[in-house]
């Protein structure tokens, strides 16, 4: 199938998709027997307050005609206002947003730093005591619960060793780096604010570890197995058979090949971080996405759970189709579609 | 004497002695608590383990280790329940997209489209609050995240077998599709379904305990192991017995049925083997 | 070959980093702090060391923070923070809420005229803004005035209570306001209410400055500030921390500490571990255990405090065999309030069964209520249930105040009354829905907290007694018109001696009558570090921070 017509049918496919989220959002939030507004304003609340609130956020419209207004703004970027915020839910986002998006891409740096090479390593080595400790480090890795990892590398490496920083994003002595991305490390680059780059890369080791455990032993079973496909290969066979050392078969040869099929985990493996997310900002406290989404969740605010479903139900489907034309340029014989 | 098929992989009896634990201990939880569950005795809280607590008691001076027997009652409940939502949807869904096509197969596909699009915590989460925090409506959101892989797996079964001669001949001699469907296909489409059922039932309980951790699931003092350790994390540092005991019961019980959905996948389609050569 | 060796350099230059960056760059003690405990001393770390000698660090969770606008803030960390940047006409001091002491407002007068009660105001000549400019009459009015056009939460405490109209508000002169409100309404209660940070003054010029469409510059006041109080809002990251730094034109006595962070810990362990570690130094969340497992170190001071909070069990009075109060009273007999004190909250609150709590004007110290089984039983037998019945009780999730969740609170008291044979079904939902059902009159019973909006008893009374307040009573079901008149009545009584009496009756008439089973009034309890002086709590639910030294 061609390039160009691929791309276009994905991106079409992804609107309905988005179309569909919206629906479902919408209907989802307005199950709820109960009432967001009045749960904001607190137990204290006076009915008058209750109804001009009510009335701010366009609750008092019927629900088709609240749904196309909402589709009608969303056109226009505007997502609507946060009931528990108060603040336009697309401001909400963009505050919190690069959080999750550092932590997110740290936890998979770490995942494919850690993973790769502990695949490569088992799959070279068949058997041994690393490829079963490896094998062993896979099998717990994705029955863990990471909530309770978060839990436990805070209370050793803060608390009792005190060999790492606290929850949040940085030290709250240094002052965040100025604003570019939103992802403090790539500001404090950018700004040669060494201090806000060591405090951030310091605070993101134990939540990005915690996020991308999951990640990180899946990669490896993943890497291990492409391995030994490709070690097992015919091509390998000769190279083996012309004499070239066993390194240079592996790293030269088969790494090349393996690690691409790793790439399409990297897509997957996108949709559970920002799934984790949610447990591991809760335990770190930290500003981003899953933690504005549980507040949300728990105080009924649905133009914010609608946010956040959106923004996840974009980026979720982009990112899946940027693996999948990456995979595509680097392997050809890969057909799209 | 040969063993059968499934035990021949040392892993995957590990995971089912594992898991025929785990059910014993679910279903004979109130004969082998030594204490009742929700029995409160702040006299005795935060103990240690000892003879009359072997894992120690949380702070409530529950017995935790009753605690942990009961709840996994609940997280094989849990996992059953989930599983049977999310595959009977699927499948019914996967058959009729599968078997009819055309415009039927599109729509059913986009929904699961829809589905798969958030991820699934999230969803979950939003499903929960809707509800309301139980842990039967946790259960009923971990459904509706968990069901499209079943569709779209028995539909691409269905596609698969369509066309076989098999098919083919008992349509030819005027079998009904209700038939066709149930007696023919079904049978045959379930191998690739039970595979993932055996790591749902895992990742299930998985979901439940983190939805229950930030507040949606179970709520004290039911003693499911996420709200164990939600209840036990302010204790962290000095009785870090309370969080961890649960947490190793989800990391045996999830590992058993990793363990045993490797095994039956090794089993059932040598094709797809990968990893535990 | 060159594919793993970039995987390792890679590797390699990640963890030397990330071990580089692990020495500390923030002091690990501040008690110390002045020797420079940091040794990474680069330009801008240099200043950690000196800042955190002069900053007070506070954690709690501020996740209810919404706006920093006095008009529109009305939850506890808002509150908290708008009353350090904002003056007030007049306020409480430390832990005293029943003396007014003059802020902004050097005196005050109070005079009947004709049919409305008038209070003028005169301002302190010296009161200046963070900006430099005097505060002056108009700032007030405008002030005030926002808040009525706003009608935002708060607003209420101006427009119901003392039924302030814009109208009614006049700026005599520069330094000259004179208030006037309905005489069927209290002046007192109107003092008391402008101590709170509905009252605070903002800087009329600079907000108009700022005016963004209609939303009377509440867009911008919401992260900046524009008051005449020692502190000025600096910066707020939400969900991160909110900071304060001291005002450089104060026109009082400057503050002992030059910056206040208010940082956001959700979590107490963590809140426990930051505390000890000295990375902060006030922690507001802690549990029971965690303050029993801190007194015993030597860095850590535990200070408790009050609060005028109540935890009660609502009784929908239309819910049979609720109506009967027989059937109420039992409830009352059957609980163990003591064991629920003691054992759960541990410190953290005192038995209190009636509904003026202890602090304010009229409270009692009357808690006749204990477990008392064969009374109880007795109580229902005579209701003509003597076997007792099912009924539901509503619980929010999460902790309550006092130190313990709720659903603690509730298994006590579901055990309590099972043992009088009312079988007890806990439905637990968040407070957002809890609320919801509560005021749709829809509950049972209903276990939840109140906390009055103003320092007066009659932010009690009124809405325990009065149905058409359409606040507690009314949730319950309970519409005692008699009652309501006593308690409308007491609120106006100008007299002491009069009014505490009438208090005294009302609150012995709902002790047994009423659908309430009143258990306890939680404290507020602080981990310090012990260096921290001056931090008093005001049971209103705010810290002045100007008086905090370290």
């Amino acid at each position: 199938m061609k390039f160009g017509r691929f791309v276009l049918r994905r991106l079409i496919g992804i609107f309905f998709v988005l179309l569909g989220v919206t629906l479902a959002t919408f209907t989802l939030a307005h199950v709820i027997p109960a009432d967001p507004i009045a749960a904001a304003l607190g137990p204290n609340a006076r009915e008058a307050q209750i109804e001009q609130m009510r009335r701010e956020y366009g609750l008092d419209r019927p629900l088709p005609e609240q749904y196309l207004r909402y589709l009608s703004h969303l056109v226009r970027g505007d997502l609507g206002r946060s009931i528990r915020t108060r603040r336009p839910v697309a401001d909400d986002l963009r505050d919190f947003f690069p959080a999750t998006l550092e932590l997110s891409l740290a936890a998979l740096a770490i995942a494919l730093l850690l993973g790769v090479p502990a695949g490569v390593l088992a799959a070279v080595r068949k058997d041994s005591l690393i490829d079963h400790a490896t094998r062993l480090f896979a099998l717990l890795g994705g029955s863990l619960p990471i909530f309770w990892l978060g839990l436990v590398l805070i209370g050793i490496f803060y608390s009792k060793l005190r060999l790492m920083p606290g929850p949040g994003r940085i030290d709250q002595f240094v002052e965040p780096p100025l604003r570019l991305t939103g992802l403090y490390v790539i500001d404090s680059l950018a700004s040669g604010n060494w201090a806000a780059l060591r405090s951030s890369l310091a605070h993101l080791v134990l939540p990005a570890i915690t996020l991308g455990w999951y990640s990180t032993a899946v990669i490896a079973r993943m890497t291990r197995a492409t391995m030994l496909e490709e070690m097992g290969k015919d091509y390998l066979r000769t190279a083996r058979a012309k004499g070239l050392a066993e390194r240079s078969v592996v790293v030269g040869h088969a790494l090349r090949n393996a690690w691409i099929p790793t790439i399409t985990v990297i897509g997957l493996a996108f949709g559970s971080l920002l799934s984790g997310a949610v447990l591991t900002e809760t335990v770190f406290g930290w500003p981003g996405l899953g933690r504005y989404a549980t507040a949300a969740a728990v105080s009924l605010d649905f133009p914010a759970v609608m946010g956040v479903t959106l923004l996840a139900a974009t980026v979720y489907p982009l990112v899946n189709l940027a693996v999948d034309l990456i995979y595509h340029y680097l392997d050809p014989r890969v057909r799209l579609g | 004497m040969r063993r059968p098929p499934l035990l021949r992989n040392a892993l995957t009896v590990i995971g089912l002695i594992v898991l025929a634990c785990f059910v014993l201990a679910a279903l004979l939880a109130p004969t082998l608590s030594p204490h009742d569950p929700l029995a409160t005795a702040l006299a005795e809280n935060l103990r240690p383990p000892s003879a009359g607590h072997p894992l120690g008691t949380d702070q409530l001076g529950r017995d935790l280790l009753s605690r942990i027997l009961h709840g996994a009652r609940l997280s094989l409940t849990v996992g059953l329940v989930v599983v049977s939502l999310a595959g009977v949807a699927g499948i019914v869904t996967g058959l009729a997209a599968g078997f009819w096509g055309g415009l039927l197969d599109d729509v059913l596909m986009r929904l699961t489209d829809v589905f798969l699009a958030f991820p699934s915590l999230i969803l979950a989460m939003a499903i929960a609050a809707a509800l309301g925090p139980s842990l039967f409506n946790v259960m009923v959101a971990i459904a509706a995240v968990t069901w499209p892989i079943y569709a779209r797996l028995t539909r691409g079964q269905v596609l698969a077998l369509r066309e076989r001669p098999f098919i083919e001949a008992a349509r030819a001699i005027g079998v009904p599709n209700s038939r066709l469907l149930g007696r023919h296909l079904l049978p045959n489409v379930i191998s690739p379904l039970l595979v993932q059922a055996s790591f749902d039932l895992g990742s299930a309980i998985l979901a439940a305990a983190g939805l229950s951790f930030i507040g949606f699931g179970a709520q004290p003092p039911t003693p499911e192991w996420g709200v164990m350790i939600s209840e036990g994390r302010n204790y962290i540092a000095t009785q870090w017995w309370l969080s961890t005991f649960p947490a190793l019961a989800i990391l045996l019980v999830v590992t058993g049925f990793n363990l045993l959905g490797d095994g039956l996948r090794d089993l059932l389609d040598p094709r797809t083997r990968r990893g535990w050569e | 070959m060159r594919r793993s060796q970039l995987y390792l350099l890679a590797l390699g230059l990640l963890i030397a980093l990330i071990v580089s960056s692990c020495a500390p760059a923030a002091p690990a003690a501040p008690a110390p702090a002045e020797g420079g405990a940091a040794p990474a001393a680069a330009q801008p770390a240099a200043a950690a060391p000196a800042e955190a000698a002069t900053t007070l660090v506070y954690a709690t969770d501020t996740s209810d923070l919404i706006s920093l606008d006095p008009a529109v803030v009305y939850e506890f960390t808002g509150v908290l923070i708008a009353e350090n940047i904002y003056d007030t006409l007049v306020k409480f001091e430390g832990d005293n809420l029943s003396e007014l002491k003059p802020s902004l407002a050097e005196h005050w007068e109070i005079a009947a005229d004709g049919d409305m009660w008038k209070i003028t105001f005169h301002l302190d000549p010296d009161a200046r803004f963070a900006s430099g400019n005097p505060v002056t009459a108009a700032d007030v009015v405008y002030s005030f005035s926002r808040v009525l056009d706003l009608n935002k939460s708060p607003a209420f405490l101006l427009a119901d209570i003392p039924q302030l109209k814009k109208e009614n508000m006049t700026a005599v002169d520069e330094r000259t306001v004179e208030l006037k409100i309905p005489n069927t309404a209290s002046p007192q209660a109107l003092l008391s209410i402008l101590t709170f940070s509905v009252g605070g003054i903002v800087e009329k010029a600079v907000v108009e400055q700022h005016v963004e469409g209609d939303d009377l510059g509440s867009t911008w006041l919401r992260d900046h500030s524009a008051g005449s109080a020692p502190y000025v809002l600096e910066r707020w990251e939400p969900e991160q921390q909110v900071v304060l730094t001291a005002n450089p034109n104060y026109w009082g006595p400057a503050p002992k500490l030059s910056q206040i962070i208010i940082r956001h810990i959700a979590e107490s362990s963590n809140q426990q571990f930051a505390l000890e570690s000295g990375d902060i130094d006030v922690a507001r969340n802690l549990t029971p255990e965690q303050v029993e497992a801190l007194s015993n170190n030597p860095d850590i001071t535990i200070y408790r405090a009050n609060t005028l909070l109540l935890i009660y069990v609502g009784m929908n009075v239309k819910q049979e065999p609720l109506d009967k109060p027989q059937v109420r009273e039992a409830i009352r007999w059957a609980i163990d309030y003591k064991a629920i004190v003691d054992n759960l909250l541990r410190g953290g609150a005192k038995v209190h069964q009636t509904i003026i709590p202890e602090g304010l004007f009229g409270a009692v110290d009357n808690n006749p209520f204990q477990k008392d089984v064969e009374k109880a039983k007795a109580l229902l037998a005579e209701a003509g249930v003597p076997d007792g019945f099912s009924i539901e009780m509503l619980i929010p999730t999460g902790p309550a105040p006092g130190g313990t969740d709720w659903s603690n609170i509730a298994a006590a008291i579901q055990s309590d009354l099972a043992a009088v044979g009312i079988q007890v079904t806990i439905k637990q939902t968040t407070q957002a829905e809890l609320l919801n059902i509560y005021r749709a009159q829809s509950g049972q019973l209903v276990l939840i907290l109140w906390g009055p909006d103003f320092p007066d008893p009659d932010g009690n009374v009124g809405p325990f007694t009065d149905y058409s307040q359409r606040v507690i009573a009314f949730r319950n079901n309970w519409d005692n018109p008699e009652l309501a008149a006593r308690a409308r009545a007491a609120a106006l009584e100008a007299d002491p001696t009069k009014r505490s009496a009438l208090y005294a009756e009302l609150i012995e008439t709902v002790l047994h009558e009423g659908p309430y089973a009143v258990l306890y009034q939680p404290g507020v309890v602080f981990g310090l570090r012990k260096n921290v002086q001056g931090l008093l709590w005001n049971p209103m639910g705010t810290i002045e921070f100007a008086n905090v030294s370290k």
